[in-house]
């Protein structure tokens, strides 16, 4: 594979006048010609938009006035990001000609700092789902082996970055929907803390989970296009105030306390996963780095409190989806009817499943049992990582508990589906950060290493991240 | 414990869902193995745990309606499915309107 098309290299480009934005945008428009049709990571391309905002850019880094490392580098947004006036379907049928009235603010505040969007990529339906096999338009191929998925629900995004086919993008990651597909296709992948950027304008799933992020190419990359989109945000109520991210770029991490929790390390994951994981840690204690073991109670419980939290949030969430405002509309007899046939018709089995258990798990006489206990065991849980994170100043599991799975291989098994997810989710009920970084591959298939950081350490992660990535080289 | 059909057709009433008679019994079947799987929470004592909260934020403004943008304004009403000039138009309410 050629040297790889970062951020960072680009934009030392640009600022030396080596290339253009236009060229940079061009050279990506015909890479995504090319590939698109084999691999359907974009669902749509903004050809002209993007070409006019490359012009603009070059423009502005003319007359000496550039906004910075993001100005002309194009980017692909994932299809739950509102960009306005452009179709966004979150890879539902039900919005299906939908058409965004705004701008998202993280996709406003990437195109403030002179990001190219260069059009929008595949996702899973609502983004539930671990394989993008569960988009109403059609699955995207791992870029590695076109016979496996690239994961999900970011799946487009992640193929997009693995492929070259943009310089980054943006997913969005409720129970590791960034990181998953970051691991299964070889690419960086930050959730950001909680809070950290604001969530106005991006299709929801579960609000209280929901954090938009960076998939990168490097772990300096993922940095770079965070600082763009973060901060606190009037129109989210959840965000933040928060100092500026800012990447130390260490080479030695001495000193550094890494924790190793107990259970994740058990059974549970392939061999091929624990060693290349492995691997990667031995690299991180060459350069200084301290390892223990650490206990994180509860947490194995994790996968079972989300998937009573999220179907509870998204039975809400997407009641909004009712055919009156927008969205599709079937109209019946009798109103009751023309909502059932309008959302039974609009969504897949998947969303359809998901709106059913969290109708379920808040109805009368099941509310504490499900709801109530699952808010008080992920009490427990973030408990237990504040405790670890006394001890530690970072926590490492693999991703994934294996490489990229053949398409069609658990589509039948939701459960086994879920069970994707059992590294990632536990970060997402604690709020915390974590980035998925590549570690190596097994029979030409990534591995991914996942960092955990407390709270709104989101720059140690990326720093780690970064000094394991020089160190391997 | 195992949900009815006559329960999972309670259930997808409530979720405003229509459901193929034959989508009934795999609804049925799959919503079964996650409530197993999820049924291992009864089993942890959090009898002194308090719930997770949101966070407090003071995040309150005037109540007054703020001017939208045109452009917004006029794709919010292209977006809706069914209008009369610039009004959303929607199904009457109640199933047998009086007169």
């Amino acid at each position: 594979m050629k040297e790889k098309q970062t951020i960072a290299l680009m934009s030392e480009a640009l600022e030396k006048g080596e290339c253009s934005s236009v060229e940079l945008t061009e050279r990506y428009l015909k890479q995504i010609t090319g590939l698109n049709g084999a691999l359907n990571a974009y669902l749509e391309v903004f050809s002209e938009d993007a070409l006019a905002s490359a012009r603009q850019s070059d423009e502005r880094r003319a007359s000496g006035s550039s906004f910075g490392p993001l100005d002309g580098i194009p980017i692909a947004i994932k299809d739950n990001m509102l960009l306005q006036g452009k179709s966004c379907t979150a890879g539902s049928k039900i919005l299906e000609n939908y058409v965004a009235p705004e701008d998202a603010t993280a996709v406003r505040r990437a195109r403030a700092a002179g990001a190219v969007i260069l059009g929008r990529t595949n996702m899973d339906e609502f983004a539930m789902g671990s394989s993008t096999e569960r988009s109403a338009y059609g699955v995207t191929k791992n870029p590695r082996d076109p016979e496996r998925v690239p994961g999900g629900s970011s799946g487009g995004s992640a193929a997009a970055v693995a492929a070259d086919l943009c310089g980054a993008a943006l997913g969005t990651d409720t129970g590791g929907s960034i990181r998953q597909p970051a691991a299964l296709c070889g690419i960086v992948g930050l959730k950001p803390t909680y809070g950290r950027v604001s969530r106005s304008g991006i299709i929801a799933m579960a609000s209280s989970l929901d954090q938009v992020g960076p998939m990168t190419k490097t772990a300096e990359d993922a940095g770079l296009l965070l600082q763009a989109i973060e901060g606190e945000d009037p129109l989210d109520q959840t965000t933040v105030k928060t100092s500026p991210l800012v990447m130390k770029k260490p080479v030695s991490l001495k000193g550094l306390r890494i924790g190793l929790p107990k259970e994740a390390w058990g059974e549970g994951m392939s061999d091929a996963v624990r060693f290349h994981v492995n691997e990667a840690i031995e690299i991180l204690t060459s350069l200084g780095a301290k390892v223990t073991s650490v206990p994180l109670p509860y947490v194995e419980e994790a996968l079972a409190v989300y998937y009573v939290l999220m179907p509870c949030e998204v039975s809400a969430n997407l009641s909004r989806y009712d055919g009156m405002r927008y969205g599709k509309r079937e109209t019946m007899k009798t109103l009751a009817e023309t909502y059932a046939a309008s959302r039974g018709h609009g969504f897949g089995e998947e969303v359809r499943r998901r709106i059913m258990l969290g109708t379920y798990a808040l109805s009368k006489g099941y509310y504490d049992a499900y709801y109530r206990q699952a808010k008080k065991v992920q009490t427990l849980i973030r408990r237990a990582y504040e405790n670890a994170f006394t001890d530690v100043d970072v926590l490492i599991t693999p991703t994934t508990p294996t490489t990229a799975f053949k398409i069609g291989e658990k589509i039948h098994d939701p459960l086994a589906m879920y069970m994707e997810d059992i590294f990632t989710v536990a970060v997402n009920v604690a709020g915390l950060p974590a980035v998925s970084i590549p570690c190596g591959d097994h029979e030409g298939l990534p591995v991914g290493m996942q960092l955990i950081g407390n709270a709104f350490e989101d720059a140690k992660i990326l720093d780690i991240g970064y000094a394991y990535e020089q160190a391997r080289g | 414990m195992s949900l009815t059909k006559e329960e999972v057709a309670r259930l997808a009433a409530l979720s405003r869902l229509c459901l193929a008679e034959e989508e009934m019994e795999k609804m049925r079947h799959e919503l079964d193995r996650v409530l197993e799987y999820v049924d291992r929470l009864q089993k942890i004592d959090t009898e002194h745990v308090p719930e997770t909260g949101t966070r407090p934020k003071e995040f309150l403004r005037e109540d007054v309606a703020l001017p939208a943008d045109e452009a917004a304004r006029s794709l919010i009403i292209s977006n809706f499915p069914d209008r009369v000039g610039n009004a959303l138009q929607v199904p009457a309410v109640f199933e047998d309107p009086k007169k």
